[in-house]
Formats: structure tokens, C-alpha cells, sequence
């Protein structure tokens, strides 16, 4: 398909207004990180400076951030491993086979999407502490705990997209492998996983978002133990005063790895979240 | 191998009607079967019963003696060619055709050689190292076959393979399966909508209509013997002229068949189906191919004005209007009437055939 030059142009200029639009803030921010405390808030802002690490030095090592930065990484990995493992198989269930029920329950795991992490957080805070009194299992400030919450809303999320790239394969390709010497799992295993692949890891990034983001579930559920960058960041905003650069080097670590993902997985995330739209 | 159904019935929960409603059939060791029927009539959920992807209610399947009715699709040593589905997209031409073979764990050096060979049948050897977006409709197709031959399966089971070519390749590749089951001597069952394709591949044709066996026979037989209305109509193109009409009997013991506006004598040969007719109501017909032009007027011969003529190549499509009837008649391109112009159709009592109007059965069946 060719798109007239002046076309293209046009939706060029728009993307780089747009882009700009968005990157302004978080360049004037990212750029605050790095700045010495005694210009963070001047004003007029300083452009030009010595660069310095300080700031990062201060949160992680002073402050203690990389154990929020441990939490984030352990609570963010584990729980989209686990979305994964139980959200991929059933997808595929909801995608090629009808049950009693099978209609009503998956239009009951894409409305948990809409629920707010508010409906959900206080909830699971009573029941962990009920647990806890009853059965002396612990929870609360785990965790496994905060992987276990984050479920309601990485679940739903998984069935439901990895579900549409099941949909839009011809069954044919599992049975053909079926017919061909390979039980139902082996076919899934060794001809349609392959095909989903960019699916899976488009999946998997948008999830790791939605974990590595996510603020208020941690707020109420995370204690010492577990408590994530997002966290760590709200301690630097305290009444009158924000610790500006403080604030933007924790933020620059909380963007980075998404950052990075994205930058490395750029074609399969392309691949997985057009797909079947482009060929 | 042979393959048997016994009894089988499928019946699916969100439709009213069987899919497959009781069917006996027996294919013999290498033979090549042809399902033929309407879309619909459950063709393709027989042949997903004997591949084992859809468990059947009721009855068995048995190849070559061993009842496989309750094995897993992988154990039950067929292959299958699907319709709409060719090629394994994540892998190129080579890795698909050895796809069936690493489920059995064979060595590399004996992968390789069958690989190739197999390729070789069927003419797609110098394509292996290309991917799926390099080869076109067709190709991919024969990638399929040599997937599904691969593994030397008892049962060869394809279900449309062609359907999606377009026409020439159609008759090609048409031409080349016919090859492949001499040379392999394999049963085949294949599966078509396409009479014309039935009859130039089949050993043996099941016509099938609502998840009902109507015909199993040759070519030749459910062409030329057809036993009910159904296999007399969706069998041959263009499809037979069918008239309703009712029988009359005179003492001498001539048989007459009146049709809506003439009447034409019967040969004797219906007699005998004629003691089994509950009433006089018949369903009469005629191929195209049967029906003569005539330059002088006798018995069995009707007037008709010729409205339109399709050129078939060697021969011409007549479309004759006679006596408010509309009847197809083909004849040799060179003996062929313009439109407009009047002619003279005569039948012949040979080519006859007549249904019970009741239960639509041939009055030539002996039973
Ligand atoms: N999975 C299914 N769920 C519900 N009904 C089905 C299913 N598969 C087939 N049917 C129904 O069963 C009947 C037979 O279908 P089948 O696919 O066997 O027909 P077919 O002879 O192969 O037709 P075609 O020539 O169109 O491929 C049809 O009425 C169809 O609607
Ligand atoms: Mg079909």
C-alpha cells in the first residue's frame, strides 16, 4: 500500500507533536534526577549543569530504595509468571472449547477489569488478617500476598487477550498436529505456542506494567517487607515539601526497565498487539 | 486398510437435525472413496470421526478390523488433509513435512532421506529450505499431502484439499492424488462438494444428503443407475430434468407417463418397480446428455422452442422450452440450434428414470 508523500508527512508532523507533547515532562523531570539539590527547584530552571549521581546514590543507597526496587522486581516477575501459567492454558480452554458456563464466565473475568483496585484491596486485607487469626497462615506484608492480589487483575487480562490470538488460529493447526502423532498438549506445546509467541510477550510486558505500576493495592497490603518503588517514590512527596530530584531519580528507575523491555521486545510487542491486522 | 462405520451417529448440541445420522459404510483396502454431497450433509464430520477428532454418540469405526472408535487422533495411524489449512507458519517447507516424524523419534539421517523422497512425489523437492510466505496456494497444498504421506498412513482422509485452488490447478493436483494412491496403494477418502472432482477420482462414491448415505456405487453406477431422486439430481452437470408426473397403465400392458402438458410411453423395464408403487405419482427424468434432436416427428417426441445456448466447448448447452417445460439438452456443438429457432426433443425410453413420488426411490431398484 503506498501513502502519498504529503500524507505521510502530515502523519509524521502529528506523531512528533505528539511525542514532544508526551516527553516534555518526562525529560524536564529526568533531567531534574540528575541535577545537584541545590538547583532542582530553581528558577528559572537550569539547562545546563555538571550531571551528577547523587540523587540516585541518596535513594537507593541512603534511603534503602533497592530493597523497594527488590520488592518491585520479585512482586512484578512472580506475578505475571503466574498470570502466564494459569492464564495462557485457560485462554486456550476458553478459545476452543464451549462449556457449561463458558460464556457467562468470561464475560465475568473481563468485567473484574473494571473493577477499582479499591473494591478489591480492602477485601483481601480482611480476609489475609482473617487467615492470619484462623489458620496462622500469613499473608499480609508477604510477598506472595501482594502476587496473589494482583491476580484478580493480571488473570483477567491474560485469559482475555492471549485468548483473541487462540481465537484468530484455525483449530485445524492443533488438530492437523494431533492427527499427525502428538497429543493435544504436545501440538499446543510445539505448533501453536510458537505462532502466539509475539501474543505471549506482548502479554507478558502489559502485565509486568500493570504490576510494576500498580500503587494502591501495595499501599494498603504492602508492609515493611514488601513495599514497591511506587511506594518509595510517594515517601519524597511529604506535606509542603517535595524532594524534587529525589523523586525523579526514583521515578527514572520505576520508567527504565519498561523502557528497556519495550526497546528490546519492539518487534514481537508490534507483532503481538497487531496481530491478525497486519500481514 | 479397510475402514468400517458401523452405526455411527453425531449429533451436535446447538443444531436440531444429526450431522451424521446412522451410517454403515465399508471401504476396502486401498481404495480411493469419495464422500460426495451437498455443503452441509456431513461430510467433513465423518471424516473428523474417522480421524478421531470428533467422538462419535453412537456406533464404531474399525480399520483394518481393530475398533479404533475410543483412540486418541495420534494412535489411530491416519492422515488428514484439512480444507482451509496447509502449513505450520512458524516452520519452513522441511520442518513441516518432518513435523509427523519427530512424534515417532527418528533419527536425523532417516528424516532427512524421507523427507526428501516424499517431497519428490510430489514435486516440491526444490522448495524445502523456502518458508511459508514463499510459496504460493497450491504448493502449500502439496506441502500438506507430503506432510500427510510422511508417515505412511493406513488411511489417507482429506477434506476438500482443492477447494481453495483455482481452477487449472485444481485439475492438476486432481490428476496428481489420483497418482499418489496408485503408487502408494493406500486407502483414500476424500472429501468433496464437486461432483465433477468425485467422479474423475473415485474408485467407489458415497453420495450423502442430511447426514444420510443416499448412494454407495462407481461412477458409473450412481451416474447412469442413480436410486433415488437425490443422487439422480446432485449427480451430474447440468443436472438432470425432473418432472413431476403420473402413471397410466393400458390393459395391453403399456406403461405411459403423463407430464405436466404431454405424455411419453415407458419402456417395459418399469414394470417390475411398478408393483412395488403405492400410487401413480412419479418423479420422471432425463439427462441432458440423453435427449436427441430429431428432423421428423414419432413416438416419445415433443416441439420445443430453443431459448438460450451455453457454448461447453465441443458441445452445446440448449435451454428448450416444450410444452411450458424448460429441459437442458446437450448436444454436439456442430448439431446445435440457435436461439429462437424450433426444434424437436425426443426421449428416449432407455435413458428414463423414475422416482416413487412417495419415498423418492428408483423404480429400477432390484430388491
Ligand atoms: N462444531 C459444530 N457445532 C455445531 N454444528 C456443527 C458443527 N460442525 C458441524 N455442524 C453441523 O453439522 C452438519 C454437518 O456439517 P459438516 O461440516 O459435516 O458438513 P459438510 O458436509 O462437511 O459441509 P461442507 O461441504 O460445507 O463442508 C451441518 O449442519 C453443520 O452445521
Ligand atoms: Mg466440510
Amino acid at each position: 500500500m503506498a501513502v502519498p508523500v504529503r500524507e505521510r508527512a502530515l502523519a509524521y508532523a502529528i506523531l512528533i507533536a505528539m511525542a514532544v507533547l508526551v516527553l516534555i515532562p518526562v525529560l524536564a523531570g529526568s533531567l531534574t534526577a540528575f541535577k545537584p539539590q541545590i538547583i532542582w527547584i530553581s528558577s528559572p530552571p537550569v539547562w545546563f549543569f555538571q550531571p551528577t549521581l547523587e540523587n540516585f546514590e541518596f535513594v537507593l543507597i541512603t534511603r534503602q530504595n533497592w530493597l523497594h526496587l527488590r520488592n518491585s522486581l520479585i512482586i512484578s516477575i512472580g506475578s505475571v509468571l503466574i498470570a502466564l501459567a494459569l492464564g495462557v492454558p485457560a485462554a486456550y480452554g476458553f478459545a476452543r472449547f464451549r462449556f457449561r458456563g463458558s460464556r457467562g464466565l468470561m464475560q465475568w473475568l473481563i468485567s473484574l477489569r473494571m473493577i477499582p483496585p479499591i473494591v478489591v484491596g480492602l477485601p483481601f486485607y480482611a480476609m489475609f488478617l482473617f487467615l492470619e487469626r484462623s489458620t496462622g497462615l500469613g499473608l499480609r506484608d508477604t510477598h506472595f500476598g501482594l502476587i496473589l492480589t494482583y491476580q484478580t487483575f493480571l488473570l483477567p487480562l491474560v485469559i482475555w487477550m492471549m485468548r483473541g490470538y487462540f481465537v484468530e488460529l484455525p483449530a485445524a493447526m492443533e488438530e492437523s498436529a494431533m492427527v499427525e502423532g502428538y497429543t493435544r498438549i504436545g501440538a499446543l506445546r510445539r505448533v501453536v505456542l510458537p505462532v502466539v509467541w509475539p501474543g505471549i510477550v506482548a502479554t507478558a510486558l502489559l502485565n509486568f506494567i500493570f504490576a510494576w505500576n500498580e500503587f494502591f493495592l501495595a499501599l494498603i497490603l504492602a508492609g515493611n517487607n514488601t513495599s514497591t518503588l511506587p511506594m518509595a517514590a510517594g515517601t519524597y512527596v511529604v506535606r509542603a515539601r517535595v524532594e524534587w530530584g529525589n523523586l525523579f531519580a526514583v521515578n527514572l528507575i520505576i520508567m527504565m526497565p519498561v523502557i528497556v523491555l519495550t526497546i528490546f521486545l519492539r518487534q514481537q510487542l508490534v507483532k503481538g498487539l497487531t496481530f491478525g491486522i497486519l500481514e | 486398510m479397510k475402514v468400517v462405520l458401523k452405526d455411527l451417529v453425531k449429533g451436535f448440541k446447538s443444531a436440531d437435525a444429526f450431522a451424521v445420522n446412522r451410517i454403515n459404510l465399508e471401504i476396502d483396502q486401498g481404495e480411493l472413496a469419495v464422500l460426495l454431497g451437498p455443503s452441509g450433509c456431513g461430510k467433513t464430520t465423518t471424516l473428523r470421526m474417522i480421524a478421531g477428532l470428533e467422538q462419535p454418540d453412537s456406533g464404531r469405526i474399525y480399520i483394518a478390523e481393530r475398533d479404533i472408535t475410543d483412540l486418541a487422533p495420534k494412535d489411530r495411524r491416519v492422515a488428514m488433509v484439512f480444507q482451509n489449512f496447509s502449513m505450520y507458519p512458524t516452520m519452513n517447507v522441511y520442518d513441516n513435512i518432518a513435523f509427523p516424524l519427530h512424534a515417532i523419534k527418528m533419527d536425523r539421517k532417516e528424516i532427512d532421506r524421507t523427507v526428501r523422497e516424499v517431497a519428490r512425489l510430489v514435486n516440491i523437492d526444490q522448495l524445502l529450505e523456502r518458508s511459508l510466505r514463499q510459496v504460493s496456494g497450491g504448493e502449500a497444498q502439496r506441502v500438506a499431502l507430503a506432510r500427510a504421506m510422511v508417515r505412511r498412513p493406513e488411511v489417507f482422509l482429506m477434506d476438500e484439499p482443492l477447494s481453495n485452488l483455482d481452477a487449472k490447478l485444481r485439475v492438476q493436483l486432481r490428476t496428481e492424488i489420483k497418482r499418489l494412491h496408485q503408487d502408494t496403494g493406500t486407502t483414500f477418502i476424500f472429501v468433496t462438494h464437486d461432483q465433477e472432482e468425485a467422479m474423475t477420482l473415485g474408485d467407489k462414491i458415497i453420495v450423502m444428503n442430511r447426514g444420510d448415505i443416499q448412494q454407495v456405487g462407481t461412477p458409473h453406477e450412481v451416474f447412469f443407475t442413480p436410486r433415488n431422486a437425490f443422487v439422480a439430481n446432485f449427480v451430474g452437470t447440468p443436472s438432470m430434468n425432473m418432472l413431476p408426473g403420473s402413471l397410466r397403465v393400458e390393459e395391453t400392458g403399456r406403461i405411459f407417463v403423463a407430464l405436466p402438458g404431454f405424455e411419453l410411453e415407458l419402456p417395459r423395464r418399469f414394470a417390475a418397480g411398478l408393483r412395488r408403487m403405492s400410487s401413480h405419482h412419479v418423479i420422471w427424468g432425463i439427462r441432458p446428455e440423453a435427449i436427441r434432436l430429431v428432423s421428423a416427428p414419432g413416438g416419445n417426441c415433443v416441439p420445443g422452442l430453443v431459448e438460450l445456448v451455453e457454448a461447453l466447448g465441443s458441445r452445446d448447452l440448449m435451454f428448450v422450452r416444450a410444452h411450458d417445460q424448460l429441459f437442458g439438452v446437450i448436444v454436439d456443438a456442430l448439431d446445435s440450434v440457435a436461439a429462437g429457432e424450433t426444434c424437436l426433443l425426443h426421449f428416449d425410453g432407455a435413458h428414463m428414470h423414475l422416482f416413487d413420488a412417495a419415498s423418492e426411490l428408483s423404480l429400477l431398484l432390484d430388491e
